[in-house]
């Protein structure tokens, strides 16, 4: 007699996230079973990979990456650009990095001209993130979700000490928000209920569970995100997000991938991302194009059924 | 090393202190007690006093403001002496008898329960009047075999025994009264013992004193043990908080040179000041009481009886007894008649004491058919699980803000504390206070009306913080984050206005999460859902109020069916009372306590995981919350 592997039966699906409008619009999210599992449920969106730009130039950046762009660095339309038509991305992350105090603390107003002038010019999906200053990003955020409104963005990131300006603005231009945990499922569940309270529809959270690279405690950020799937396939709603992960910003900071050559820098960036797609993760912004490649040639042979 | 003169000049007490000595510690060192329920650890800022004059080194702390900074004002435990000074000592900041007896006025009778006239009237310590016939030519019984013979009449052949001291002058007493004379026979070791023979009939008054001595909180109940009344009760801060805010400094302490002597005394006096506040209130003499019964968690019994509690703390946290022998009141130094008895509450295990057994009598969980579950909300939150059959008891370190210690305006159950609170959609407080007089400060239950009427006006978000965005005189920034003023100067007896902030908030949230996960944890651990539960009596130091529906709003009690809870007030307290009014009471007890099963939370792992999912208002699964949605 043959042996009947068991099947686990689950019953919440993870909340399906639509970002952009129109024909490059994509969704996230979907599943009903753990990453890759067919016999056991369904994930009807493919894991996306979006690649990250800035809305200035990235000083900090590590070489190998900066050169795989070349010239375009220098402008924020033509790096876009760029990502789009010769590396083939389907969404593009922006990073409003220009207004932080500490690398130029440029006007709020012309950053937000950037991002006008990007979202003009290319026309996939854009993840918007600010510069990560909490003053400086409650007054930059409002007005560069303004002045996207309609296109349905996902915005970041909301963290626990700062939520309310975002999350009202979003719910008033119409966007999705990144939700930020740091490794930690309560605090997941606490933002998300507290946005939720505010009028915001849960069903338009991302969650970003903290990003880490390859030999820096991968682990430990998988398995909270397994913790929160599973939690969400019981019928946890208030975890039953899809996850973003910033793989590019976390790889490329770390010595091994910055300072043994492209090669080592792509395949770390590779290893970590291969590793979060199988953590569960619906979308993750890299850095290095060649290694956005790669990936989504993986992604595209595991959905194979 | 160089020494520097403190003087207290309002306490006209100065004392010599060495370079780097706090203020707190050179106020005890001249025999002042200051308010400091942290410990001096700076968290409570009780322990304000003004440096009048001389150099200090205060460090910045969130509790003084910066108007009090401008009149010298600092905390005793967090400011050092760099010279010769002159200190003040505000009047709040004294935990003296003075106050303390005002206080102490005001503490309730408490919650009357059921149970309390289940058990028959047989006390801890009886007075027997006797009228003997002389001896005669045809009767040599002797003075002594003569009062054996006819107590052992009234008490149905009962062996009896005394001490030589009662024998010494019986039979002068015994003639200069006509052989009338009362017996005070109290219950010890399974046998009868007359504590003392007093001449004439002194039946008709006999009373007992019944004690709950918390990690926190003292009280105390002057009870008629003829009627069952209680006459008078007390309530004060523990003074061995100077030495610790929880039982694990205080066992720490305990084990430095002369801490465990300190830390009795501390508590000793605590008790006699009752003892002697009560005495005077009622006008009766502390040498007319022969009987007391205490109830306490297992590391404030150590501490009382001088047992050396170092084995508590460290594992497998096994303490030196769990039962404690009754003894003679001179032993403890109990300011009652030095014949006296005092009996202790047994407990089960190091952090399930004899308080919980005390309150396991109160309610009677140990004859429930169903399931039930007793809660005590103490600094040591204590919990028993089960029935008639079978029980298991759990700790859990909640902490002191529901007794109202460690916030910034947090206080007793006594008289001016608020401990009811309604906030009308235009944010306007309605505050009730303890004998409707001028609020003073906020207690626990007060605490949990505000926390829950915060949350319906969306005056706090779930997660404990302020809502900036509302516009309202009474949202305010402090130093460090923001507050919500709860009654305003002119509202108060303080001068001051009354606030929470979001510290406190904190601080509750930490304490309602940890009785929670640990009532949780309990139940997962026998494999039931708390529906299952047909009774649930919860106590605690909260006078005679707590709204149910309230602390379910905030999650600090599961939202069970509400019909299955039942406030039940000072349990330990109410088992202490019991057992002095009835020592079938005290020997169930001593039955019971060895039913209970002991499950020691911090070895599990699933608390940890409870304890930080409670940590929201009312819990992060809203799921086991529905009657919040």
């Amino acid at each position: 007699m043959a042996i009947e592997l068991i099947k686990e039966k689950y019953t919440g699906p993870i909340n399906t996230v639509e970002i952009g409008a129109g024909q490059g619009m994509v969704k996230l999210g979907g599943e009903t079973a753990l990453p890759f599992l067919f016999r056991e449920g369904d994930m009807p969106n493919k894991p996306l990979i979006a690649l990250e730009v800035q809305d200035c130039e990235p000083s900090d950046w590590a070489d190998p990456v900066r050169d795989a762009f070349g010239d375009a660095v220098k402008d924020p339309v033509k790096w876009a650009k760029k990502c789009v038509s010769e590396f083939g991305a389907k969404i593009l992350c922006v990073r409003l990095q220009s207004a932080h105090p500490d690398f130029g603390n440029g006007s709020i107003d012309a950053s937000v001209e950037r991002l006008k002038a990007i979202a003009k010019e290319v026309k996939v999906p854009l993840i918007v993130i600010g510069c990560g200053d909490d003053d400086k990003d409650n007054e930059l955020l409002p007005k560069a979700s303004q002045a996207m409104k309609g296109s349905n963005c996902l915005f970041g990131i909301a963290t626990q000490a700062n939520y309310k300006t975002l999350t009202a603005t979003c719910l008033a231009d119409g966007h999705s928000i990144i939700a930020d945990s740091p490794i930690d499922v309560n605090i997941a569940k606490q933002l998300n209920i507290l946005m939720a309270d505010m009028g915001f529809d849960q069903k338009r959270i991302v969650m970003h569970p903290t990003t880490t690279s390859l030999g820096y405690g991968m682990e430990y950020v998988y398995s909270i995100m397994e913790r929160a799937r599973l939690a969400a396939f019981i019928g946890d709603a208030s975890l039953a997000m899809p996850f973003i992960l910033f793989v590019g910003q976390e790889t490329w900071k770390v010595k091994e991938a910055k300072e043994f050559g492209e090669k080592q820098g792509i395949n770390w960036e590779i290893a970590t991302a291969a590793a979060m797609v199988q953590a569960g993760a619906d979308i993750q912004v890299l850095r290095h194009p060649r290694s956005a490649v790669s990936i989504t040639k993986y992604i595209d042979k595991l959905m194979e059924r | 090393m160089s020494e520097f003169t403190v003087n207290f000049i309002d306490q006209k007490k100065s004392v010599r202190v060495k370079a780097g000595t706090d203020i707190l510690s050179a106020a005890a060192k001249a025999g002042i007690v200051l308010n400091a329920s942290c410990g001096g650890d700076g968290l409570c800022g009780k322990c304000k006093v003004i440096i009048k004059k001389g150099k200090v080194k205060a460090e910045a702390s969130r509790l003084v403001s910066e108007d009090d900074k401008k009149r010298g004002i600092v905390l005793a435990c967090g400011t050092i002496a760099e010279g010769d000074l002159e200190v003040m000592i505000p009047s709040e900041s004294l935990e003296s008898r003075e106050k303390m007896k005002h206080d102490a006025e005001e503490f309730t009778k408490g919650v009357v329960l059921k149970e309390e006239t289940r058990f028959s009237r047989s006390p801890l310590v009886r007075k027997i009047y006797l009228e003997l016939s002389g001896p005669s030519a045809d009767d040599t019984t002797s003075d002594l075999e003569r009062i054996y013979e006819a107590l052992s009449a009234k008490l149905d052949g009962t062996l009896v025994s005394t001490k030589l001291a009662n024998v010494k002058h019986l039979g002068e007493m015994l003639r200069d009264n006509e052989f009338k004379a009362t017996a005070v026979v109290a219950h010890k070791d399974g046998a009868l013992e007359i504590l003392a023979l007093e001449p004439g009939d002194t039946s008709a008054s006999n009373l007992g004193f019944a004690f709950d001595i918390g990690t926190t909180t003292v009280v105390g109940q002057l009870v008629d043990v003829n009627t069952g009344d209680v006459l008078s009760s007390r309530i004060a801060f523990n003074k061995q908080a100077q030495y610790g805010s929880d039982v694990i400094t205080r066992i720490v302490y305990a084990s430095e040179g002369g801490g465990l002597e300190k830390l009795y005394e501390a508590v000793m006096d605590n008790i006699n000041e009752i003892i002697e506040d009560i005495a005077k209130e009622c006008k009766i003499e502390p040498g007319d009481i022969y009987g007391a019964v205490l109830a306490g968690n297992m590391t404030m019994m150590h501490l009382l009886l001088r047992i050396d509690p170092s084995s508590i703390r460290r594992a497998p946290y096994v303490p030196t007894t769990t039962v404690f022998p009754s003894i003679n009141s001179a032993e403890l130094g109990l300011e009652i008649n030095p014949k006296g008895i005092v009996a202790f509450l047994p407990g089960v295990a190091s952090y399930v004491g004899g308080d919980i057994i005390s309150g396991l009598i109160a309610c009677g969980l140990y004859r429930n058919e169903g399931l039930a579950l007793l809660a005590d909300i103490g600094t040591n939150g204590e919990i028993v699980l089960g029935n008639k059959d079978w029980m298991m008891g759990a700790a859990a370190s909640a902490g002191p803000a529901f007794e109202g210690s460690g916030l910034s305006f947090g206080m007793k159950a006594v008289k001016g504390a608020i401990d009811r609170v309604a906030i009308d959609e235009k944010l306007v407080v309605k505050a009730g206070t303890i004998g409707n007089e001028k609020a003073k400060g906020i207690c626990g239950s007060g605490y949990i009306d505000l926390l829950c009427q915060m949350l319906k006006r969306r005056i706090i978000e779930k997660d404990g913080k302020i809502n900036r965005t509302l516009s309202s005189p009474r949202i305010r920034k402090n130093e460090n984050n923001h507050e919500f003023v709860v009654a305003f100067k002119d509202e108060s007896s303080i001068g001051r206005d009354i606030v929470i902030t979001e510290d406190d908030i904190e601080n509750l949230k930490r304490s309602k999460g940890a009785i929670y996960s640990a009532i949780i944890s309990l139940l997962n651990k026998v494999d039931k859902d708390i529906s299952e539960v047909k009774k649930m009596y919860i106590a605690g130091g909260f006078g005679n109020y707590l709204n149910i529906e309230n602390a379910i709003a905030i999650g600090l009690l599961p939202d069970a069916k509400r019909d299955v809870y039942e406030f039940i007030g000072n349990s330990s307290l109410a088992g202490a009372r019991m057992s002095l009014l009835s020592h079938d009471a005290f020997v169930k007890a001593n039955e019971i306590f060895k039913n209970v099963t002991y499950v020691d939370l911090s070895s599990e792992p699933a608390y940890m995981d409870e304890y930080i999912a409670a940590l929201f208002f009312p819990h992060t699964d809203s799921r086991r919350f529905p009657s919040a949605r």
